[in-house]
């Protein structure tokens, strides 16, 4: 592959050879007005990967962040499992429940199928829960594979909750969420917060092409139980470039269209490892900014590239997030301020963005407050939102949150984001960043 | 408002309704004003309440 050598150096790091995964030295390079991450191998190389395109929302801006000094920390990213080398606490620790699968993806980060595989049980998934609630992490995630295969799923979320853990995430294909509606009861009476539904646009041609099957139906029928039962639901679009980039805009569209049941968009930009097709080129990858360009551009400015902000708690080139309340007639009032400094260096910055990730996306139950606000707009009467209690109850009832994270692959992958990750997995014991378990060494 | 006076005034507050200006937005809320100076009063409970809550939701992580 082509290096950059005329490209000027931005800032150096440390990568691994995407074929071998050994630790490498990488720059990164700008290009015009694109940034590249250039690495070579003694063995199997040089490297070249977009990791930033556009000049709407300038790198060096965005890339606000104090390295640490020593980056050579010797085993990482292979021998991980969070060390002192690493600069940010668990937010959130993502437990898988199963490897099976009740879709066959082309892409899939975990490489979940549908056969049979050992799983965790109850009883070792107890032990797991206690063990992250005695490290103070008390947001889990279930995954899989399609944690909803299990049948003892509600049991799961309630081990959870007798555990200690007080926020429990969902991440589910939605396809037993809707046509279950009596299990979805069930996730939601033992304590489920939230769900994270994979939803790749609002046309059937994508889904086909994405996850082999046509699911936009069984997408909608998810969102109607689930707003049943009060659960709320964050759409998760993976963003693959010619597949859904230009749906992006109908996205939003549909998920206001849907508050309170539908929560926010969270939108991740395709990375590739685990299970995809073809080894990668640099025009089957979207950056963050694109998706803040197309986000403005297809929603004809709605939402503005200024209404977000990038990842506090994570490394600033990790993910962003813009916070909304959606009003009648799916106006938006816009509630993100532009931030004078960042908290990612306080201590407790991992607390924080924990308690904020849960406001935002759990839905409040119904309240007689609520219900009479609720009311007072069906019968018409224009509510003034600059007083403070109508305000309040609007943003708590309707709030709309709409975010990205670009996880990072064998090619892209960044130590220096790496450090700061503060999604990691509880595997084998122990907790691990998650763009490093899923490292995957590239299909050549 | 019968029972708190303004210390200044010695006049009984009332309630009225007050417009707050915090991090770029502006809000309204009944509390408790001297008639004559204008002065507002915040309840504790109003501070650590639902101004609290409005600085929570407008507060970035």
């Amino acid at each position: 592959m082509k290096i950059n050598s005329d490209a000027g150096i931005i800032k150096k790091t440390l990568s691994v050879c995407p074929v071998c995964l050994k630790r490498i030295d990488a720059d990164i390079v700008r290009c015009g007005d694109e940034y590249f991450m250039d690495k070579r191998c003694d063995v199997h190389g040089a490297f070249s990967t977009v990791v930033w395109r556009g000049n709407n929302t300038d790198f060096k801006i965005w890339d606000q962040y104090t390295v640490p000094q020593e980056m050579h920390i010797p085993e990482c990213p292979t021998g991980c499992g969070l060390c002192f080398g690493h600069r940010q606490k668990t937010c959130c620790a993502l437990v898988e429940i199963t490897h099976r699968c009740n879709l066959q993806c082309p892409i899939c980060f975990a490489e979940a199928s549908g056969r049979g595989a050992t799983e965790p049980s109850l009883d070792e998934l107890y032990k797991i829960f206690k063990n992250l609630v005695s490290g103070g992490n008390t947001f889990v995630q279930l995954s899989g594979g399609e944690p909803t295969v299990r049948d003892d799923l509600p049991d799961i979320i309630a081990a959870a909750k007798e555990a200690g853990c007080d926020t429990i995430q969902l991440n589910s294909n939605g396809i037993r969420l809707g046509a279950d509606p009596d299990f979805t009861k069930k996730l939601k009476k033992a304590g489920l917060s939230f769900v994270f539904m994979q939803f790749d646009g609002t046309d059937d041609a994508i889904y086909k092409k994405l996850r082999g099957a046509k699911l936009f139906d069984a997408k909608c029928a998810a969102i109607r139980v689930c707003g049943k039962n009060l659960l709320g639901i964050t759409l998760v679009p993976t963003i693959v470039p010619r597949v859904n980039d230009f749906n992006i805009g109908s996205i939003i569209k549909f998920g206001l269209k849907h508050s309170p049941s539908v929560r926010g968009v969270h939108f991740q930009p395709i990375s590739y490892f685990g299970r995809y097709p073809n080894t990668p080129s640099n025009r089957d990858r979207i950056t963050l900014p694109e998706i803040l360009c197309a986000i403005e551009r297809q929603t004809k400015g709605d939402f503005a590239i200024h209404d977000f902000v990038s990842s506090a708690c994570d490394h600033p080139r990790c993910g962003f997030h813009g916070d909304f309340a959606v009003l009648p007639e799916m106006q938006v009032m816009k509630l993100t301020q532009q931030r004078v400094s960042s908290c990612c260096d306080t201590p407790d910055a991992h607390i924080r963005n924990r308690n904020f990730v849960a406001r935002r996306w759990k839905r409040p139950d119904e309240t007689d407050e609520n219900t009479d606000m609720d009311m007072g707009i069906d019968m018409g009467i224009e509510m003034d939102y600059r007083d403070m209690n109508t305000f309040l109850n609007r943003v708590k009832t309707h709030g709309f949150t709409i975010s990205a994270m670009a996880f990072q692959d064998a090619y892209n992958l960044d130590i220096e984001r790496l450090r700061q990750c503060s999604l990691h997995v509880a595997h084998d014991g122990k907790i691990v960043p998650f763009c490093a378990q899923y490292l995957t060494a590239a299909v050549l | 408002m019968k029972n708190i006076k303004c210390a200044r005034c010695n006049e009984y507050l009332v309630l009225k309704k007050t417009v707050f200006d915090y991090m770029g937005r502006s809000f309204t809320h009944e509390v408790p004003c001297c008639p004559k100076c204008g002065k507002v009063f915040i309840p504790p409970e109003l501070a650590m309440g639902r101004m609290a809550e409005v600085e929570e939701q407008l507060e970035d992580k």
